[in-house]
């Protein structure tokens, strides 16, 4: 049994088939990578994943459990975390604070959580910003404290939508060995990446979605060289060129 | 019987009205993507215009139309320039503020220019009734539910059948690809805040010869307008024509039936409840309203 | 919480008792108005810790008044016990506007809340045979503490200092408590704050109720002190729920200071205005649409946010703090001020 598990799950939104019948699951320790064009239905298997919508048909279960028509909250507690496409901190509050978000659901003494949250920044190398607000912050480090953010509430699996969008190669690689960070706590991964190079760099598997269908999935090598993933790229040879 | 039948007209020509305050509530809504809590001020501002200028030069209110229009459509422009341009892209939540706060500059403004009392046109149709099969019939209901329907219908023709519509249209579905098709959506924004607040002070002339002027009118109709695009549906311009003429039939019926002091309450409660039970309205697509504020 | 902003807060109030001792009866009048402004601002404000921008306040602080003096008038209960009551009964308010706050986002919740103020309005304007009516509800002079009625105004003035600072000590506490730091995360972004496992529902919820009830404790208060309760004054759409609002808004809704700075600026500015400008109605009113608009669109956070960035453009002039990748991130990452 993996630890998550997602069977034949589909969502319409109006005319569009956003996800359609997909299956796939993460086992414990995997870092799982998703491609696919703009509008395959990444972000929204992700939303599926986390309850922030429902599906239409399917099931999804965590650690064996069914969680496919539990709320947001509860499956955030149960160990789903994510990080969003657009970052999304709290403003108006620090960094510190922002990780004490999470960490509050767990630990209800306020200064308990602070050290708790300071502790996770440090050991993360981004101690140093705990006590700046969000608003000063660079798009890389908001990154990175999004992802901190979603490690506060101690996650079976990590969803990480696009953390590597919009940073320049710099960045990029200061913000992937964090991917690596994340896996050392046993925590699996799904990761959404149109960096397709920086992706299998990480990834020991990834899975390709075009119009809301799984069309393959496998060990990198493999999957890329597939010609139904090569034909869903065509006009998008960039990306595949990562 | 009789009474009901009676009630029923008198509330669905009121509601003709209501549904074309509704209709720029919801262009503005759809295409510039900003709620107006400013909106019944502007039929307000209509009101006194029309008012003054029967009582300064004698001049029939549905001619005064020919005035009031065209300076509403230019106010528009003005308000869409002054104060949504630079609110644009900012949280709903700032957006409320701005507009609520122009409501209340608008409404006080009205009431230290011209007082509080209520200003009353009089013409000689002011008062005159038809009879047609028992029902009695306001001439001045009659001509602003007319009116307004010819107007709805020409917003629609406009929406539906001209370029300048379609580009509306395109830019209520998707504004940041509007942008990048090169739409000069700016200029688009101009044209829907224009109408939107024309038709508001158009209806507001349509109202004078049976309703009086008052500062605090403009709220009323405010809360009313809101009311009819929730009930009719975010966005759907149909939902809005149904709304207000369902909303002037409630409203009118509570008033002989309930008690007109609770006329509005049970406005209210009707507005608390469609929003339960039925968040997206009676022609809301439900997708789309997600996005713009209601869950 | 800090404890500078403890002794701070300590010896602002001292000062403000030993106000009456300064100034006279008008003036005092005039004070007794501010520090219940700030009290209702900060008490709208708790709700505005969870995004809520409720223009329906009104309903929670006539709810407060309409309770108390329903029960001395026609049961005979105490004024204390009876603003208590309204405090109960302002949170059962509060209780029912969380049913479309939990179901609407944004202007849609504030639209709710207006009309839902005036459903009770209306419905205290129908039931006369409780409510007196449209005319209201008079309240009997009987000066002495236990039936908080006095001759004087400082007795008035100490009770509504009391009650405004346990307003702003349970704001305090609320802000830098773990329902604080939940509550504000889902203010800025509740699909997220739900994404880390919080459950922001039943926070809002509670911090309307708080919200309601605290309001339900002026509206008792002010029924003593102006000695009538009425649906166009205790309901007034105006006073209690535009007001407050706006003074949150001005000084920075959301924040602990915002609010009390809000209301010590607008109440007397207010109150300057229609005095001087009697024979003008409206222009009162029309200052505070104006400084609304003027604030929103210069500081987006309010007068506090306003301040805060010169304060920040001040010291990075002097070059205290050392200009690091983050303070010169500083200069060009805007906050996206959302409220």
């Amino acid at each position: 049994m993996s630890l998550l598990e997602i069977e034949n799950v589909s969502k319409r939104f109006g005319g569009v088939q956003a996800v359609d019948d997909v299956s796939l699951h993460v086992d414990e320790g995997e870092i799982l990578g998703i491609i696919g064009p703009n509008g395959a239905g990444k972000t929204t298997l992700f939303n599926l994943i986390t309850g922030t919508i429902r599906s239409d048909t399917g099931k999804i279960s965590l650690a064996g459990a069914d969680i496919t028509t539990t709320s947001p909250t509860k499956r955030a507690r149960a160990g789903i975390g994510r990080t969003f496409q657009v970052v999304r901190p709290f403003l108006r509050m620090t960094v510190a604070e922002n990780v004490m978000v999470p960490v509050l659901v767990h630990t209800h003494k306020v200064s308990e959580a602070r050290n708790k949250a300071v502790a996770l920044l440090e050991e993360l190398g981004i101690g140093k910003l705990a006590d700046l607000d969000v608003s000063q912050l660079t798009l890389a480090q908001r990154k990175r404290i999004e992802v901190a953010r979603a490690l506060a509430t101690e996650p079976k699996v990590l969803l990480l939508d696009e953390v590597l969008a919009g940073l320049n190669n710099r960045e990029v690689l200061d913000v992937l060995p964090f991917v690596n960070q994340v896996r050392a706590r046993g925590i699996s991964i799904i990761m959404i990446e149109h960096l397709v190079k920086a992706l299998t760099s990480v990834s020991d598997r990834i899975i390709v979605l075009d119009q809301g269908t799984l069309i393959a999935q496998g060990k990198s090598d493999d999957v890329l060289k597939d010609p139904a993933v090569i034909k869903a790229y065509i006009g998008e040879e960039d990306n595949v060129e990562g | 019987m009789e009474i009901l039948i009676q009630t029923l007209v008198a509330g669905v020509l009121l509601g003709g009205v209501y549904a074309l305050v509704s209709v720029g509530l919801n262009l503005l809504f759809g295409v510039v993507r900003v709620i107006n809590f400013a909106h019944g001020e502007f039929v307000m501002i209509g009101m006194y215009i029309a008012f003054w200028l029967w009582a300064g030069l004698g001049l029939d209110p549905y001619v005064s139309l020919l005035i009031v229009a065209p300076a509403m459509f230019l106010l528009g422009v003005i308000f869409q320039r002054g104060i949504i341009q630079p609110i644009q892209g900012t949280s709903a939540n700032m957006k409320i503020f701005v507009t609520v706060g122009i409501s209340i500059i608008l409404q006080n403004l009205a009431l230290f220019l011209w007082g509080g009392q209520h200003r009353t046109v009089s013409t000689s149709y002011s008062t005159s009734v038809f009879n047609l099969g028992g029902v009695t019939i306001s001439v001045g209901r009659l001509i602003a539910f007319i009116g307004a329907l010819v107007l709805v219908a020409a917003l629609f023709y406009i929406m539906n059948r001209t370029m300048t519509g379609t580009v509306l249209r395109a830019i209520a579905e998707d504004g940041p690809t509007a942008v990048l098709v090169g739409i000069p959506v700016k200029k688009f924004y101009f044209v829907a805040t224009g109408i939107s607040v024309m038709l508001a002070g158009v209806a507001g002339v349509m109202l004078t010869p049976f309703t009086s002027a008052s500062p605090m009118f403009g709220f009323h109709m405010t809360l009313i307008a809101f009311i009819v695009v929730v009930i009719g549906g975010m966005g759907s311009m149909v939902g809005s024509l149904v709304g207000g003429v369902l909303l002037g039939a409630i409203e009118t019926l509570a008033g002989t039936y309930i008690s007109p002091a609770l006329q509005q309450a049970v406005l209210f409660a009707i507005f608390i409840i469609v929003v339960l039970v039925r968040p997206q309205g009676l022609f809301g697509k439900g997708a789309g309203t997600e996005e713009v504020g209601l869950k | 919480m800090k404890r500078s902003h403890l002794i701070s807060g300590v010896v602002v109030l001292a000062l403000m008792a030993f106000l009456p001792l300064i100034i006279g009866q008008y003036l005092l009048n005039n004070a007794v108005l501010i520090v219940m402004f700030v009290g209702i601002t900060v008490a709208w404000n708790i709700a505005a810790f969870g995004g809520a921008l409720s223009l329906g306040h009104a309903a929670f602080f006539g709810l407060g008044s309409y309770t108390m003096a329903i029960l001395l008038l026609d049961f005979g209960v105490n004024p204390w016990i009876g603003m208590l009551a309204g405090m109960v009964v302002a949170a059962g308010g509060g209780l029912l506007l969380s049913i479309p706050l939990l179901r609407l986002r944004g202007p849609f919740f504030t639209l709710a809340s207006i009309a839902f103020a005036e459903v009770i309005r209306l419905v205290a304007v129908y039931a006369r045979d409780f409510t007196g009516g449209s005319e209201g509800l008079t309240i009997p002079y009987a000066p002495g503490w236990l039936n908080m009625s006095f001759s004087d105004r400082e007795p008035y003035y100490y009770i509504v200092l009391g009650l405004t600072a346990i307003a702003v000590l349970v704001s305090v506490w609320i802000y830098y408590s773990r329902v604080g730091y939940q509550l504000r995360a889902s203010g800025s972004d509740d699909e997220a704050t739900r994404a880390l496992g919080v459950n922001t529902a039943v926070l809002k919820v509670v911090a309307l109720v708080i919200s309601a009830a605290l309001t339900g404790a002026f509206g008792a208060f002010a029924a003593q002190y102006f000695f009538i309760v009425d649906p166009e004054t205790n309901f007034s759409l105006n006073l209690y729920s535009i007001q407050p609002a706006l003074n949150g808004i001005i000084g920075g809704a959301g924040t602990v200071l915002g609010p009390i700075l809000g209301a010590v600026l607008m109440t007397p500015i207010g109150e300057y205005m229609r005095g001087a400008f009697a024979g003008q109605q409206g222009l009162n009113f029309m200052i505070y649409g104006v400084v609304l608009v003027g604030v929103v669109m210069l500081m987006p956070g309010g007068l506090v946010s306003g301040i805060e960035k010169l304060r920040a453009r001040f010291r990075l002039k002097r070059g205290v703090g050392r200009r690091t990748d983050t303070t010169a991130a500083l200069d060009e990452s805007r906050a996206e001020d959302r409220l």
